[in-house]
């Protein structure tokens, strides 16, 4: 098992390793590694050197917090002053931010370092990270496969240890699929629970911000670091969540009512399907009830998080016409002309097909049979989750119908790729809290994960189940041949 | 339900893109599949009259919205610091070779 | 041919809050350009808004005072069009769930022009076009509005006027914008139509935007109804379209459409909560209401015994009512103060914005100070007139014009055996006035005022010098 933050924390407290070698560490890994596996698109070495040496400072002066000195990354869609951020789209080409984004600016308070900004499907649509117009990063398990989407980088980053810790969004399982992908930990927290200020909006009532990791332990810490309410953002909220969530891990899970549904597992490769069934075994061995359950709308949760997603995003991504940040075409004959020529020039196919189905689902004759009625039965999706809720702590259902697809994959249709977030993105639908975890491996090699979703602001219980499935199968993330910690 | 293309160039008016030919060609075709994958809401569940709102039926106390109170804006080089400005304007020229 | 005028108003006022509907910037009025900015009113992307309550409570104050329903759960929507002045490319706005419903605004004629809705939305940002380039302002970008929709209840251009100065009026009243015209902060969009009389359908309407003066609106109704009429009888049909009125030509003409579109495909927005105001707050915000100007022009007519046109003149202009109920509460008469606003400090000023300005050298205790001493007759009316004149040039008090011994005044004895002294120096003269001659009297008068230099009250004279001459 890899050293997690908390060890890493003792070291540079022990004084047995300063931050600033701990980063020229992950420096060294990241030149090694990186150009191969493009995890990274944009580098910031300089200002991590900088950050180290004044973690180094705020741990010779005691009582720094656990992060203090810790290699991490952020994904490309979040707002980090004065350095980068273009969601892998051509749109935002040179667009530094002059703010920062609430999670990293609470990271950096606690002294964070920033290693860089990871690679991700444009605008964070996709499902395997190959829309991003700096290339596809390559899964670091096997690399003729993809990482997932949309936070590929985010995951890659973990999985091959070029960071200790990553940032990802979360809109329709683009932390956990690609946690999944990678076989590293993705935690989706509670719509509300961490603050989007700063994050580059896709589906704004769908997006959240959560923690992949190589532990279940360091996704408990940097959700304990990156959660809480925030004025800036009022879809946030100030729950409580009472003592660190990192600290309570350990919890009896006997008696604890964990609800299957069969509408999860239709068409799931057999494989994986196999080892969420053993997971559930092993549950069930140690004394928690399970409950077959049903959630009926579910079969249609994915035509309903597409057009929500994309109805927001058509109006969230109108914004880039040229004229304030990114690219603008070089030759046009009007502003329109401009605006239009920046457009199609700057996004991709898959941002354009999003923002066309958005703009269709909107329009006028077409809103009640789209729109409206998807919002409608999203309360319908919420009103099922509560219910089960009523007889479960918690549901356990695969991450992804598939493993990993190798690279270039071709589909007849983007809906054939649509269809592999059947399982991720009824958590967003209802914004509650999902983590995927590493479950083993199928007959190629490639990691399964497992989804372990819970209640609204009950990330105790999602992260108590999984650190106990982590102790007890006997499968952990491990260390990566060529990474830092190797 | 099948997308013409006039629809299609209708709503990328809206959106603000353009498509080639060949891009519009084969855009309506893959609208076609995810206008029939979206349809697939209308085979079930009724849907009902209530009042859409946005993040469903959180709704927050009138007390609760921000006070009127002045925070300092920032320096207009800020503002301007990913275009080229022109005497603390955004600016462009209108048509461009 | 003969038409009725279908007409409806929209007006756009700017709230006179402190900070921006959506972030902290301040509503300040000029600034350099973009220095009232900030990542959430120039749309930078990962920012958020956050709806300022006094925004909502202003709107409610609007929506009360205009007779409206409040809806006590309201949210915001967005409204989805690509324009360079528009940095989000959306407006934050209201579609289906405004603040205020169904109001009304009663015309001197006792018409109700109907009040559909109100809602609150942000205004967008400057442009300049110049040689070539566009530039663009952000500053006013997320400055607060409200949105205030009339039923097409007007028929007339005159009617048109009214409602939309009844409209600024209150608006000024309650404080909730200054309503200034010429800057922007209330314009109005004039849908017009026309159909022959008794006929239910309505025509085919446009509308005229972005009218920026009262007297603009009665014109541009005129015109456009003119227009449509010319149209209607060599057998045309109307278009709808956008019209823009130009003041120089006194004409309406088409707008080159800035969007090709209106298909602003609303939906609600998911970066704001919807938001719900209790029963209690709304009566409190109620409670918090002035008295309107309807109201006060009735209590002046029927409490205070002021004429029609004496109360219209003074209820017009919010300050004017201030600084007129500032005297009367430090105990000048109703009659005399009136007639001295409307009279004196009223031919001081030209234009409509002066007197809405009503920016004067002296305090209502002042002006109270001197518009007592005409009540106790200390001085005469005249007196007053003048001395008020140099109070508002100088800037000072009543006691540097008027001596304590200008004070003394005239005893009715002394009046008395004053005006005997002019009969009997005047033989020749009451000998005219009693053969007719009334006009005669005046060199009385003359003689009596020479006397006491001008301080007499001139009614008592004459009252006096009658009975003597026995008249
Ligand atoms: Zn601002």
């Amino acid at each position: 098992m890899r050293t997690g933050i908390s060890e890493l924390a003792s070291k540079l407290r022990k004084r047995e390793i300063s931050a600033v070698e701990l980063t020229k560490t992950y420096i060294d890994a990241i030149e090694k590694l990186n150009p191969t596996l493009n995890a990274y698109v944009h580098l910031t070495f300089d200002t991590a050197l900088k950050a180290a040496e004044k973690a180094d400072q705020m741990l010779k002066e005691g009582d720094a917090p656990l992060l203090c000195g810790i290699p991490m990354a952020l994904k490309d869609n979040i707002c980090t002053d004065g350095l980068l951020t273009t969601c892998c789209s051509k749109i935002l080409e040179g667009f530094k931010p002059y703010y920062d984004a609430t999670v990293w600016e609470k990271l950096k308070a606690q002294g964070a370092v920033l290693m860089g900004k990871t690679n991700m499907d444009e605008f964070a649509m996709g499902s395997t990270s190959e829309t991003s117009c700096y290339g596809a990063p390559l899964n670091p398990i096997n690399t003729a496969y993809v990482t997932g989407g949309s936070s590929g980088g985010s995951a890659a980053v973990v999985c091959a240890d070029l960071a200790v810790y990553s940032l990802g969004s979360d809109t329709g399982g683009s932390i956990r699929q690609p946690a999944s992908f990678c076989g590293v930990i993705g935690l989706k927290p509670t719509y509300g629970a961490v603050s989007r200020y700063g994050l580059i909006a896709y589906g704004s009532s769908l997006d959240q911000i959560g923690p992949v990791t190589s532990s279940v332990k360091d996704a408990a810490i940097v959700f304990d670091a990156i959660k809480g309410g925030d004025k800036r953002d009022q879809t946030s909220v100030d729950y409580d969540y009472g003592d660190s969530l990192a600290e309570r891990l350990d919890r009896d899970i006997k008696g604890m009512r964990i609800g299957v549904a069969e509408e999860f597992f239709d068409g799931i490769n057999p494989e994986i399907k196999y080892k969420i069934m053993e997971a559930i075994a092993l549950f069930e061995k140690n004394g928690a009830i399970i409950e077959n359950i049903r959630l009926p709308a579910l079969k249609i949760a994915l035509p309903v998080y597409y057009i929500i997603a994309c109805a927001e995003a058509s109006s969230n991504l109108g914004r880039y016409d040229g004229i304030r940040y990114g690219y603008r075409a070089s030759s046009y004959t009007s502003i329109e002309d401009m605006i239009v020529k920046t457009r199609s020039e700057g996004f991709g196919d898959e941002v354009k097909r999003r923002i066309m189905l958005g703009t269709y689902v909107l329009s006028s004759g077409y809103y009640d049979a789209y729109y409206k009625k998807a919002c409608l039965i999203r309360e319908e999706i919420n009103r099922e989750f509560d219910a089960v809720f009523e007889k479960c702590d918690a549901l356990i259902a695969p991450t992804a119908p598939n493993t990993a697809f190798p690279l270039n994959h071709k589909v007849t249709s983007p809906v054939e790729i649509y269809l592999s977030d059947i399982c991720t993105v009824p958590v967003n639908i209802a914004g509650i809290p999902a983590i995927s975890i590493p479950c083993g491996k199928d007959s190629k090699g490639l990691p399964i994960g497992m989804q372990i979703i819970g209640k609204k602001f009950d990330e105790a219980t999602v992260l108590q189940m999984a650190y106990f499935y982590e102790q007890n199968s006997g499968i952990d993330v491990g260390v990566y041949e060529g990474g830092a910690r190797a | 339900m099948a997308v013409s293309k006039t629809e299609i160039e209708k709503l990328a008016k809206l959106a603000k893109l353009s498509f080639s030919d060949e891009e519009l060609e084969r855009f309506t075709a893959e609208f076609d599949a995810i206008i029939a994958f979206a349809d697939t809401i209308n085979q079930s569940i009724e849907g009902g009259t209530e009042q859409i709102r946005s993040i469903g039926a959180r709704m927050v106390p009138f007390e609760t919205l921000r006070p009127d109170e002045v925070v300092p804006s920032l320096p207009s080089d800020k503002i301007l610091s990913n275009v080229e400005g022109y005497n603390g304007f955004f600016g462009l020229e209108r048509s461009k070779k | 041919m003969n038409y009725e005028i279908v007409c409806g108003i929209e007006t756009h006022v700017e709230l006179a809050t402190k900070t921006k509907i959506f972030c902290g910037c301040t509503t300040e009025f000029g600034g350099e350009p973009n220095t009232h900015c900030c990542p959430v009113c120039t749309g930078q992307p990962g920012s958020l808004p956050i709806l300022n309550q006094k925004v909502v409570e202003y709107a409610i104050k609007a929506g009360l005072a205009l007779n409206c329903k409040i809806n006590t759960k309201s949210h915001m929507d967005r409204k989805n069009y690509v324009y360079p002045d528009l940095p989000k490319a959306y407006q934050i706005s209201q579609y289906d769930e405004p603040l205020c419903e169904n109001g009304y605004i009663e015309l001197d004629s006792g018409k109700r022009i109907g009040i559909t809705r109100i809602h609150i939305e942000e205004d967008a940002g400057k442009l300049i076009h110049e040689k070539g380039y566009t530039y663009i302002d952000y500053n006013r970008s997320g400055v607060p509005l409200i949105e205030i929709v009339s039923e097409p209840d007007i028929s007339s251009a005159e009617e048109a006027r009214e409602y939309a100065e009844k409209l600024q009026l209150i608006m000024r009243y309650i404080g909730v914008s200054d309503c200034k015209m010429q800057e922007g902060s209330m314009r109005c969009d004039v849908n017009l139509s026309l159909r022959k009389p008794g006929d239910p359908n309505f025509g085919v309407r446009t509308e005229t935007k972005n009218i920026n003066s009262l007297s603009f609106i009665q014109k541009a109704v005129m015109a456009e109804a003119e227009r449509q009429a010319d149209i209607l009888d060599a057998g045309g049909t109307i278009v709808q379209q956008t019209m823009r009125y130009d003041e120089k030509t006194d004409s309406v003409t088409p707008m080159r459409d800035k969007e090709n579109s209106d298909d602003y495909r609303y939906f609600p927005d998911p970066d704001i909560l919807g938001f719900c105001i209790d029963e209690e707050k709304v009566e409190e915000i109620r409670a918090s209401l002035p008295e309107l100007p309807f109201d006060k022009f009735k209590r002046y007519i029927n409490v205070l015994g002021l004429s029609e046109a004496t109360a219209k003149q003074l209820i017009k202009y919010k300050k004017v009512a201030e600084f007129f109920e500032g005297a009367i509460a430090e105990g000048a008469s109703v009659k005399n103060a009136a007639n001295l606003i409307v009279g004196t400090i009223f031919s001081n000023m030209d234009t409509e914005e002066e007197k809405e300005l009503f920016a004067i050298r002296i305090s209502a205790a002042q002006f109270a100070a001197l518009v007592k001493l005409a009540d106790e007759k200390k001085i005469n009316i005249g007196v007053a007139q003048s001395t008020l004149q140099k109070m508002l040039e100088s800037g000072k008090p009543v006691e540097e014009f008027i001596k304590p011994e200008d004070l003394v005044g005239i005893s009715d004895e002394e009046l008395e055996s004053l005006c005997k002294e002019a009969i009997d120096a005047n033989q020749k003269v009451v000998a005219d006035i009693r053969n007719g001659k009334d006009k005669a009297i005046n060199m009385l008068f003359g003689y009596v005022m020479k006397k006491t230099g001008g301080k007499a009250d001139i009614r008592k004279v004459e009252a006096m010098l009658r009975k003597f001459i026995g008249q």
